[in-house]
């Protein structure tokens, strides 16, 4: 921030280091920054990066077992692509539709109909191969894994890129059950209801400083030094089977459970291993639930945070909050 | 301590004829090397024998045999004037359930019997024989209906009685619903089971002086009695309803023929001891100059309470001494001399208690009590009835051929007519009022509506035992958990509060016996050497060595080889040769053996053992999983048996075969157990590690399970229960017991299994309040359905006038002329799928405004007027209608139910609970973000506070969390029954941690979580994992009132009372105390006297009575004094007015002196 109070600067050049990116996987090192900063890359995540998912169900015809509001609410909670939702209008402030969602702008309308047939098999109605979507932009993300896959773009890291794609089971209807509805679906946050969140997990962990004195761990026998390496409930430490030195195989197993340290002191030996939280570095693990991309919800969500900064920024200048602000203060 | 728990390690079958094999000196000291598992044998046990085996069978046994039995007891009728004429019952038989209309019979199936509100009955058809008209002419009639009687669901005479699952949902029936209830005009209603001190059978007591009492409760078909001999002031009396005053025993026993002391005493016995004791009791005799039996009855006969017709008392007392003293016991051909060995014995044990106080009975061992059933209960309903029936068919013949002996009438005519059997049974289940004149039985409450909250409440619903005593008694001896209880009945499942301890529930694998035909066994013990009584002389009968053989509270004789008569027995039973369930004990400090083959009894299978080695081998429990072997195979082949509580004093149980008992020599084990878990009940058997828990949390989970929301049956959604709550996505446990298993708890969940992290959070948590995450609730955690029946009626009066139903009224455009209709459909009822909110309309019906029409014109439009059916429900809440269904009543009207269906989802003060007691509300509900997680990306449903664990010491709640983290971390189920770590049925803490840490957890289940507000690590490690929650029925929608203004009551004008009539709050009477003490005059002031029921009133100021306003003159006036000079206005409430008002129509003249303000 260029205008800090009292003169002092505490602008920090954060980098980011991109581990690992998969379209529904990311692996990324944030530096040089402190947790503020990564736990609002975190909570923007969750809960403001828009999606878009079933708001509205008008069912026409449900002989199922299960009843219209399960049927709505199970809807609701299906992925739908949403890589246009950043660009797509919140119903409330959509002018063309006067926020009642039925507008190209701010919706997307699906229909579903299904009926078991005389067969005695019970017909499994799924969010493939049942859901359709008005808009190829917008349709449930199973379904767009299977066009693509249709095309040929097979995502190289996904390991279950074979396996099965039954998609997301809405619900099975016995012979002679049916099941037609109409659904609109809308842009929202995380923040209104969890089933516009596009993260399926968005954790962080400060990157620990491991340090073995290794003068002190030489004195311990390879049992001891064994039995040492599987105090920890991870995978951290390991024996080098040349040297039988103790080496650090994977710091960020680490979970800060302090069992290797305990161990050591009760094997006599406090100061063994020295651990510290790097309390500027962060190693973030985003995973999606495939609406949008991991770098999508990424992204998304530096813009949207950028965007309620500049509406801080903004309220500093006029002190009118606005409605951003609004949205800001109380969600 | 009571006689009956003697010592455990008596000495039992030492050395005796059928052991088998003699073990050799090294196969005893060999250890027991592999253990057999007999987990399988529970399942196998349920399979065979369901979980309400009790209830079934005791119907079973009525309606195939104790129906019989009463008829072939009252089998006959005849008229007064002509004995000829008669009617004789043949046969009597229960018919397949099915219902009478327009003179069809159609079969009916329980279903369709709860959605249309009718009685599942089956018709109790006679074979009888009668003659007919003057010449005698007999006629058979077979099959004649005299009654439909409820018919248990799942009994012999039910339509679901052995049908697979398939066949069941073809019926729309439950597979997992147990039956053993009756359906009754559309409820299910159950028979509780009655608990009551045995019939027949001598206990020593004290009575509340003090006094050391015998006393004998007789119950037999034709008599019931009570005998109390009682000791007072060291001579011993006889205390009869009959006799005005206590009788000394020996007159008692001089009036029964036994004329000589000499044999009193020596019935009695000859130890000195007794005779000393007796002493005083003889000299009063003797001073009282009774010396012969006639001298005997005549005094007793001075004594008599009621003398017979014509006030005669002479030979009273010996039809009393006959026919109520010790009524069971049988006086054949006037021969008293059973009754007298009886009162000996009686007083021997009398005596026997004052000298030794370790002999007295305890009124509260299991033991001493016996279970009534419903097939018992509706067993003497059915006789009472019976009789009344036939007692009116001969009244009505009698008055018949009184007055006319005009129209040749038979009995056949008579039987059926008032349908006394159909309705006094259904009257009696329906309401639970046992009112019984002949056996003077009046109780209340006997049978309940089964509760369909959850699957488990109507299972323990199945299981429950009522005491029949009052509940106000402070006396804690009946409700202390009774060592003689073990695997019985659950120790945990009780309620709390009045009944605390009295209602109780019978464990897993309890059973209750029925009725067993007493002659064949009588006759077998005779065959086995037991001594005749009437062969005995009084000196004989107490010979050292030799037992008294008491059978069913009789005595039958006396064996001299007591150890070797009950283990001749005991073979017997083991062969099958005589019913599983006769009990075989001896009884040491009594010198008697106890068989027992009556009703009501509590046993529990038990693998035999011999010398401490199950008679269970591998090999059997292989054929048993292959499928070869079932559970009735192990009884008949004499390796399993029934234990009931007295014969288990003559057992020693071991827990397992294969594990040391410290200090008991193997050798001296008689029986092993099948499952130590088998001693909890069905509902606290979902309680996971309960064994690690404080008692009294295991206690109020029991309560609390049954409040829990879930799935209650396969055709919940096909029921049409008024009020049933569902889970949405019902889960079943992470951490199972084999008891969840078994009851199918599992299939049947009433709970999920939350994330639940232990840490304090917000502040929003104290007092054991729980924090949610809004996400978890937006996914689906802890939302509910809650399906609300509202049936309407359409009523019939006459002449073929009856309510309509009309069409929602459109005015010319075709718009609702009521905004409230918009929930109709096109015939009136409401359409399923709607949404229906408060105030719409669900029924548009409209009545008829005259009920007598003139003949032949038809009711027009103007004739009707609307009386729809509103529906109350919460503003701004989206309810559902789900259903309309619509059927005819049993009087032929239409009844329209709908069901409306609300969808709700946890809010802020919904109370939740874990399976351990511990229960909370929902504090507050906190977004996903906000809540803390792990790196691992873990984020909590709920965090509860940790002051929850310290006072509660629920060790078992935190070894479900870490069996749960490691159960979802390994992918499988974790177990945590009862007792279960040494056989595998629990898994053990210590092997969990290896789970855990093996997938990269901490040994102790602690987390290290990163606050969701700011970011950095929390101080602490959390411990969190999963629990399973259950819902329960409590939720603020449904609780929730408050009112500014609103109705008022008609006659005093305050406002009304409760939340169903919008009710005010009351400002009580301490609330007023506080507003005293406090000072805050003026707010009184407004609440008493403004805020509820203010009123202006005239007053006299002459003659201080109330006056009244006359608006026309614009005066006020005093009806007393006749003018309306000296009139003042006041204001005070309009029930002090009432009052006054009141008290003047009492001839109390209230006057108001008023003094000028």
């Amino acid at each position: 921030m260029e205008r800090s109070a009292a003169g002092a600067s505490y602008q920090r050049f954060p980098r980011v280091r991109i581990r690992e990116l998969k379209d529904e996987y990311a692996k990324f090192e944030l530096k040089d920054t402190d947790a503020s900063m990564a736990n609002a890359l975190r909570r923007v995540m969750i809960a403001e990066v828009p999606t878009v998912a079933i708001d509205l169900v008008e069912i026409e015809s449900n002989s199922s077992v299960l009843n219209d509001e399960f049927l709505a609410h199970r809807l609701g909670l299906i992925p739908l692509t949403s890589s246009a939702a950043m660009s797509m209008r919140f119903s409330r402030d959509c002018d063309a539709c006067d926020g009642d969602g039925s507008c190209e702008y701010c919706s997307v309308e699906f229909h579903l109909a299904a009926r078991a047939t005389d067969s005695g098999q019970t017909l499994e109605v799924t969010s493939t191969k049942d859901l359709r979507s008005t808009d190829p932009k917008v349709c449930p993300v199973d379904q767009q894994r299977e066009y693509q896959q249709a095309l040929g773009n097979v995502d190289a890291y996904e390991p279950d890129a074979a396996g099965d794609h039954r998609g997301i089971l809405i619900v099975k209807l016995r012979r002679g059950q049916e099941l037609r509805l109409r659904a609109i679906a809308r842009k929202g946050i995380g923040k209104d209801h969890a089933k516009w969140s596009p993260a399926a997990t968005v954790t962080f962990m400060y990157e620990p400083d491991i340090r073995i004195n290794q003068e002190l761990m030489e004195t311990l026998t390879l049992e001891e030094k064994q039995s040492w390496v599987e105090s920890s409930p991870t995978k951290v430490f390991d024996i080098d089977p040349v040297t039988q030195q103790v080496t650090i195989v994977d710091p960020e197993a680490y979970t800060y459970d302090d069992e290797v340290i305990k161990k050591a002191e009760a094997m006599g030996k406090p100061g063994l291993v020295e651990i510290n939280a790097k309390e500027d570095s962060f190693v973030f693990t985003v995973e999606t639930t495939g609406a949008i991309t991991a770098y999508e919800l990424i992204m998304n969500a530096i813009t949207v945070l950028r965007q309620k900064l500049d509406a801080v920024r903004l309220q500093d200048d006029d002190g009118d909050l606005g409605e951003l602000g609004a949205h800001l203060i109380g969600g | 301590m009571p006689p009956a728990t003697s010592a455990p390690d008596a000495p039992v079958a030492e050395g005796d004829a059928e052991a088998p094999p003699v073990p050799t000196y090294r196969s005893l000291a060999a250890p027991v090397s592999n253990p057999v598992d007999k987990f399988a044998l529970l399942p196998a046990f349920l399979k065979v024998r369901g979980l309400v085996k009790e209830h079934i069978d005791s119907f079973n046994y009525f309606i195939t045999k104790g129906i019989k039995n009463i008829v072939r007891a009252n089998n006959r009728i005849e008229a007064r004037s002509d004995p000829g004429i008669y009617l004789e019952y043949k046969n009597i038989y229960i018919g397949e359930p099915s219902v009478q209309v327009d003179f069809r019979v159609e079969t009916i199936t329980p279903h369709f019997c709860r959605l249309t509100d009718r009685t599942y009955s089956a018709p109790v058809i006679v074979d009888v024989e009668y003659t007919v008209g003057k010449t005698h002419a007999k006629h058979r009639k077979p099959s004649f209906t005299i009654g439909y009687m409820p018919i248990m669901l799942r009994s012999y005479a039910c339509v679901l009685n052995g049908k697979d699952e398939a066949e069941l949902a073809r019926y729309g029936e439950c597979p997992l619903d147990p039956g053993g209830y009756f359906i009754v005009k559309g409820t299910e209603k159950v028979i509780l089971i009655q608990e009551q001190l045995s019939k027949n059978r001598i206990i020593i007591d004290t009575d509340n002086k003090g006094r050391v009492t015998a006393s004998v409760t007789s119950s037999t078909h034709e008599v019931k009695s009570k005998t109390v001999i009682c000791m007072d002031k060291e001579k011993i009396y006889l205390h009869l309803n009959q006799f005005t005053k206590p009788i000394p025993i020996i007159v008692v026993m001089k009036a029964m023929g036994i004329e000589t002391d000499q044999e009193v005493v020596q019935m009695v016995g000859r130890d000195p001891r007794y005779g000393d004791l007796l002493y005083l009791s003889i000299q009063e005799c003797a001073t009282e100059r009774i010396y012969t039996q006639q001298q005997a009855l005549q005094y007793m006969d001075d004594k008599v309470t009621y003398a017979g017709a014509g006030n005669i008392k002479d030979g009273r007392s010996k039809l009393i001494l006959r026919d109520v003293f010790v009524a069971h016991v049988p006086v054949n051909n006037g021969n008293f001399q059973p009754k007298c060995i009886y009162t000996a014995v009686m007083l021997r044990r009398m005596l026997d208690a004052i000298l030794n106080s370790d002999t007295f009975d305890d009124k509260d061992y299991v033991g001493n009590k016996r279970l009534e059933l419903s097939g018992q209960l509706v067993s003497l309903l059915f006789e009472d009835l019976f009789k009344t029936m036939n007692t009116y068919a001969v009244d009505r013949m009698n008055k018949n051929s009184d007055m006319a002996r005009s129209s040749p009438l038979d009995f056949s005519q008579l039987i059926m007519q008032q349908d006394v059997i159909t309705s006094g049974l259904e009257r009696a289940i329906s309401t639970g009022n046992w009112d019984i004149k002949r056996f003077k039985m009046h109780r209340k409450g006997v049978s309940q509506v089964l509760s369909r909250l959850s699957y488990m409440a109507s299972l323990g619903y199945m299981t429950r035992i009522t005491p029949q005593f009052e509940k106000t008694r402070k006396t804690s001896g009946p409700r202390a958990l009774q060592p003689s209880q073990w695997g019985m009945l659950c120790p945990c499942d009780t309620p709390e509060g009045e009944a605390c301890g009295l209602t109780k529930n019978l464990a897993l694998m309890t059973h209750v016996t029925t009725d067993q035909e007493e002659g064949p066994l009588r006759n077998l013990c005779f065959s086995l050497g037991v001594e005749d009584l009437s062969l005995l002389s009084g000196e004989e009968i107490h010979a050292p060595g030799s037992f008294l053989v008491m059978f069913n509270g009789l005595i039958l004789g006396k064996h001299r080889q007591p150890q070797r008569f009950a283990n001749n027995m005991r073979t017997f039973r083991r062969s099958g040769k005589i019913g599983e369930f006769v009990s075989v004990f001896v009884n040491e400090k009594q010198h008697c053996i106890h068989i027992a083959s009556d009703g009501g009894r509590v046993c529990r299978p038990l693998i035999i053992a011999d010398k401490g080695r199950s008679r269970v081998k591998e090999h059997h429990m292989k054929e048993l999983r292959d499928g070869i072997r079932s559970f009735d195979d192990f009884l008949r082949d004499g390796l399993i048996e029934y234990l009931d509580v007295n014969e288990e004093n003559n057992a020693l149980i071991a827990l397992y075969e294969h594990v040391d008992q410290d200090g008991v020599q193997r050798s001296s084990i008689t029986h092993i157990e099948i499952e130590p878990m088998t001693i909890l009940g069905v509902v606290a058997g979902l309680i996971p590690y309960p064994h690690h828990n404080q008692s009294p949390r295991n206690t109020y989970q029991c309560a609390m399970g049954k409040q829990a929301m879930g799935n209650i049956a396969y055709n919940q959604l096909f029921r049409a229960d008024s009020l049933l709550y569902l889970l949405v996505y019902a889960q079943r446990p992470l951490l199972t017991t084999k008891t969840i298993e078994l009851v199918g708890y599992d299939k049947l969940g009433a709970g999920q299994n939350a994330t639940v992290a232990v840490m304090s959070y917000s502040g929003y948590d104290i007092e054991d309040a729980i924090v949610m995450n809004k996400s978890s609730l937006d996914r689906g955690f802890g939302r509910c359905i809650a399906m609300k029946k509202y049936t309407v009626t359409s009523e019939k009066y006459g002449d073929g006038i009856s309510d309509r139903i009309a069409k929602p009224q459109r005015d010319r455009d075709g718009v609702l002329i009521k905004q409230n209709m918009r929930a109709l459909d096109e015939d009136g009822f409401v359409a399923p799928g709607q949404i229906i909110r408060n105030h719409d309309i669900y029924v548009n019906k409209q009545t008829p405004k005259v009920t007598n029409r003139t003949p032949g014109t038809a009711l027009t439009d103007r004739d009707y007027r609307d009386s729809p059916a509103v529906y109350k429900g919460v503003d701004g809440e989206t309810t559902v209608v789900d259903r309309v269904m619509l059927c005819s009543d049993t009087n032929d009207k239409l009844t329209i139910k709908c069901i409306i269906r609300h969808t709700r989802r946890p809010e802020v003060g919904d109370k939740f609970s874990s399976r351990h007691g511990q229960k909370g509300v929902c504090g507050t509900i906190v977004q996903q973000e906000d809540f803390p997680f792990s790196e691992k990306g873990i984020c909590p449903d709920l965090i509860m506070n940790p002051h929850g664990f310290p006072s509660r010491m629920t060790i078992g709640k935190m070894i479900e969390l870490l069996g749960g983290k490691a159960g979802v971390s390994c992918g499988r189920f974790h177990y945590g029954s009862i007792f279960g770590e040494p056989s595998g049925n629990a898994d053990k803490v210590e092997d969990i941690s290896h789970t855990l840490v093996k997938h990269g957890f901490s040994y102790s289940g602690k987390d290290f979580l990163y606050s969701g507000i700011l970011g950095h690590p929390l101080q602490a490690y959390v411990f969190m994992g999963p629990i399973y929650y259950q819902k329960l029925k409590h939720m603020v929608l449904d609780k929730m009132h408050a009112r500014a203004s609103g109705p008022r009551v008609l006659l005093t004008r305050q406002p009304t009372e409760g939340r169903s009539r919008d009710g005010g709050l009351r400002l009580g009477e301490m609330e007023r105390d506080c507003l005293i003490a406090y000072g805050a005059s003026m707010l009184i002031f407004e609440r008493l006297l403004l805020s509820s029921d203010p009123y202006q009133v005239q007053v006299c100021r002459k003659c201080g009575l109330l006056g009244y306003y006359n608006y026309k003159l614009k005066t006020s006036f005093c009806s007393m004094c006749k003018n309306g000079e000296n009139m003042a206005k006041m204001r005070m409430p309009y029930a002090c007015k009432l009052l006054f008002q009141e008290l003047q129509s009492m001839n109390v003249v209230p006057r108001l002196t008023l003094t000028e303000g």
